[in-house]
């Protein structure tokens, strides 16, 4: 039946240009050329905003943390704020490369790699929050558990310390995942390069890859899995996350949709970050026929589907709430919404559940610029609401006489900024030293690339 | 074009044996002792919800995804799914039930009580009614949209109703857990009604999809080991199976754990009686059978990528689950009716005899109206397609 064959033929994931030799020489383009203006000037942006957070951070490193914001009612801020954010980034690559392997979604591959970049930066930048926010970093050795002639232990009842085994185990498997699926492609490079010093790096990172039969059947063992391994990981780090609110009496943080929210959360602002930068990196890259307009549309209908699960949650929140006739809980509620803080709980609203619903739409689906600036008020809002829960829920205290604003100084503002250009930093190198897409499994699905009996 | 093969005979009268006993049961438990038939039906009314209502959120993925290898089997959904019409019917015993189940339905308990009246606005009579019938209309009125343009497909092969069920889907999957959410909080949470939590929606949903694609994987078995179905369909089809059963009950699982542990964690009075009822007299045994019969046996049967090729395991694995929602649902409503020992005797057994009953009923009549295979689906051909190893041919 012929039109059988016209309806579920999948769309071309690599449609032109797509001979192997042509697809190395525009993959490997950005790491065997020198690097473009446009680079040096936007490495200049990232690495000054990363040397403001250093300043910042030096400072308060040698003032104490009496330097940022946080006072005794508002005690978690932007330190927590930040980690929460960029954990929550680090979410979509792992999403992207094995969930999406194991649902057997091949469109993946064009993001993948790079996907999985962000997600080991993001970690990186979300490890530093909690370090500095224990006030004294150099003692953090405690937080592993480990005999000491000091007798200190870590107190095994706490999610805080569970944060520290998810989210460092988290970045081992993802770190490994990330370099093995890079293995094929830096042998490729080796055996492209004609530079000394390139070559001995790229060979001691290939580890002897020869591409012989023997290796591959091992590589897609081991990648399978990794997949399978991470797919939990990805979902307990959050998870833990969401614990280190909830299994407290707080209101506002104590409810139980917690973990699966905050993993919806966490998957929806990772795919907003992996959007904005994507779609920066295609264009300047000229990988449009890689990453292409259907990547990105797929990608908005995800944001869409997460976007709305976190609606779902909010709605649960708040009904539950004024459901439970708990009086602390809905004070805590209304005072979101109408409170001091409200212009943060709209700002939430609105960017989250609001402005991702314009994604109903194939035309805004499909229109970059319109996508391009959904996608930052997604990472806007995403930011807003860890704010939102943090601050406003600490920010009344159940006794009056312990009411207190929370407003971050310069310093904070200062780590925060430094954050990003730590992150961006990291990518831009990134994309100039490793093949940000994976050429071997892009191979793969291009036109013909499979057997095919039928 | 209706199938060539003709169910046997049996089935139907094992159907008519189920129903009339069942049937039979339920009346006599009624006249018995009304108070617990009425938590019974409460179960069995949310099981079948979850079954009709489960089959046709499957049906709703799959347009949604654009998955083909479900393609072949989506009849089943469909005819699990016909149950949702006579949800009407059957959430009728509930209503004068509700003065029994329902602490809140009591005026005089609401006026003594601030945190009830605080919750009236919600829980009242009215309102409850109207929420009920209101879910089962949306249900009914997807179903009826959905269904009709796979139907019209097997003869017009027109592509564009394949399109159009993918907007309805699209439409149906917001309203689908909306309506969940709210049967759940309705007739399962308000029957202890202070209690509360708010991943209860997303608990029962979880039971839902996971007691959806059991059941649609135990017919299809049953049908793929009769040869009901295309010679092509194999074993490897049905690993898709076994790793959506796994997937879900993982997912049962992190939800029900994430409720535990939260509520245990804080240790607030105002949530915590609820789980003290289920952790001391009888019940706590019954507690932890569950996580055993629920999450830890189906987990460790499960997990073997050999074990999901295995059509008998699979079958026998697809029996449990569905076994354990029930279990899941009795321990969600029952310890409302007693908290301290175990309410399990005959009156307890007409309802899920009843229940396989309809379902068998109605698989055997819409099997001699309509086609088991979807013939003019276009992902048909690659459904089928999909998975081509000659090694894996059911025997």
């Amino acid at each position: 039946m012929s039109y059988d064959a016209t309806y579920t033929k999948e769309l071309p994931l690599v449609p032109e240009r797509s001979s192997f030799p042509e697809l190395d020489e525009v993959v490997f383009k950005p790491t065997e050329t020198k690097p473009t203006r446009a680079w040096y000037i936007a490495f200049i942006i990232s690495s000054t905003a990363l040397l403001i957070g250093a300043l910042s951070l030096g400072y308060t490193l040698y003032y104490g943390i009496g330097m940022w914001g946080n006072n005794n009612t508002v005690g978690w801020g932007f330190d927590i704020i930040n980690f929460v954010f960029w954990i929550g980034i680090g979410h979509a690559g792992t999403l992207i490369s094995a969930i999406l392997y194991l649902f057997r979604q091949k469109w993946r591959t064009g993001i993948a790699r790079f996907a999985e970049a962000m997600t080991i930066f993001a970690v990186m930048t979300a490890g530093i929050f909690p370090l500095i926010h224990v006030g004294r970093p150099w003692l953090a050795g405690y937080l592993f558990p480990y005999p000491n002639q000091h007798n200190v232990w870590v107190n095994f009842n706490s999610p805080l310390l569970w944060d520290v085994f998810a989210v460092s185990t988290y970045f081992i498997i993802s770190f490994l995942f990330w370099g093995l699926g890079l293995i094929p492609d830096i042998a490729n490079l080796r055996s492209r390069t004609k530079s000394g010093i390139k070559k001995f790096f790229y060979t001691i990172l290939s580890f002897g890859w020869r591409n012989s039969n023997r290796h591959w059947q091992h590589y897609e063992r081991a990648y399978l899995l990794l997949a399978g391994l991470s797919t939990p990981l990805v979902l307990s780090v959050h998870t833990i996350v969401s614990f280190d609110f909830a299994v407290s009496v707080l209101p506002g943080w104590h409810t139980t949709i917690f973990p699966p929210y905050f993993v919806a959360g966490a998957i929806f602002s990772g795919f907003g970050m992996v959007a904005t930068v994507l779609i920066v990196l295609r264009k300047v890259f000229d990988l449009k026929h890689i990453i292409t307009i259907d990547h990105l549309e797929k990608m908005n209908k995800i944001l869409l589907l997460t976007g709305t699960i976190v609606g779902y949650a909010y709605a649960m929140e708040f009904f539950t709430a004024w459901y439970s006739g708990y009086q602390f809980e809905q004070f805590v509620f209304i005072n979101r919404a109408f409170g001091p803080y409200a212009w943060a709980y709209w700002i939430m609203i609105a960017c989250n559940v609001g402005f991702p619903q314009l994604f109903w739409f194939k035309k805004i689906r499909r229109s970059i610029p319109v996508m391009m600036i959904i996608v930052i008020l997604v990472n806007v809002g995403m930011w807003f609401e860890r704010f939102v829960i943090i601050v406003t829920s600490l920010h009344r205290d159940f006794l009056p006489s312990s009411w207190a604003m929370y407003i971050p100084t310069w310093y904070d503002a200062g780590i925060f900024l430094g954050s990003f250009g730590m992150f961006f930093t990291l990518v831009l190198l990134f994309v100039k030293l490793l093949p940000s897409i994976s050429l071997t499994e892009l191979k793969a699905v291009t036109e013909n690339a499979q057997p095919k009996n039928h | 074009m209706i199938n060539t093969k003709k169910l046997s005979n049996k089935i139907k009268y094992t159907g008519t044996a189920c129903l009339i006993i069942g049937a039979l049961l339920i009346i006599f438990s009624f006249l018995f002792d009304a108070k617990r038939a009425f938590y019974n039906y409460i179960i069995m009314y949310t099981f079948i919800v979850s079954i009709a209502v489960g089959a046709l959120c499957l049906i709703a993925i799959e347009y949604m995804s654009g998955a083909a290898w479900s393609v072949p089997f989506r009849r089943v959904n469909e005819f699990l799914s016909s149950a949702i019409p006579f949800l009407i019917i059957l959430v009728i015993p509930i209503i004068p039930g509700i003065h029994t189940l329902y602490h809140w339905s009591h005026k005089d308990a609401v006026d003594t009580d601030p945190v009830l009246q605080g919750k009236s606005p919600y829980l009242n009579e009215t309102f409850f009614i109207l929420r009920l019938f209101i879910c089962i209309l949306l249900w009914i009125i997807f179903y009826i949209f959905i269904i009709r343009n796979s139907r019209k497909q097997d003869y017009s092969k027109d592509i564009a109703l394949t399109n159009k069920n993918i907007k309805i889907s699209v439409l149906f999957a917001p309203f689908a857990v909306i309506t969940l959410t709210l049967t759940s909080i309705d007739l399962i949470m308000s029957l202890e009604a202070h209690w509360y939590s708010t991943i209860f929606g997303i608990y029962y949903l979880a039971g839902t999809l996971l007691s959806g694609i059991s059941a649609v994987t135990l017919i299809s078995v049953l049908l793929a080991q009769k040869g009901y179905f295309d010679e092509r369909i194999q074993r490897r089809h049905f690993h898709t199976f076994g790793m959506l059963m796994f997937a879900l009950n993982v997912f049962w699982a992190y939800i029900a754990f994430s409720q535990y542990l939260l509520i245990w964690y804080a240790d607030i009075p105002e949530e915590t009686f609820w789980l003290l009822k289920r952790m001391n007299g009888h019940w706590q045994y019954f507690s932890i059978s569950i996580i055993f019969i629920h999450f830890i046996i189906p987990f460790i049967v499960l997990i073997s990528s050999a074990v999901k090729t295995n059509l008998n395991i699979l079958k026998f694995m697809a029996i449990w689950l569905l076994a354990a929602h029930w279990l899941d649902l009795y321990w969600l409503v029952m310890p409302a009716f007693d908290d301290h020992s175990l309410a399990i005797g005959w009156v307890e057994a007409g309802f899920p005899i009843f229940t396989v009953g309809i379902f068998i009923l109605l698989f055997v009549y819409k099997y001699s109206k309509v086609n088991i295979i979807p013939v003019g689906d276009p992902k048909l051909k690659h459904g089928i397609d999909m998975f081509l190893y000659p090694d894996l041919s059911i025997d």
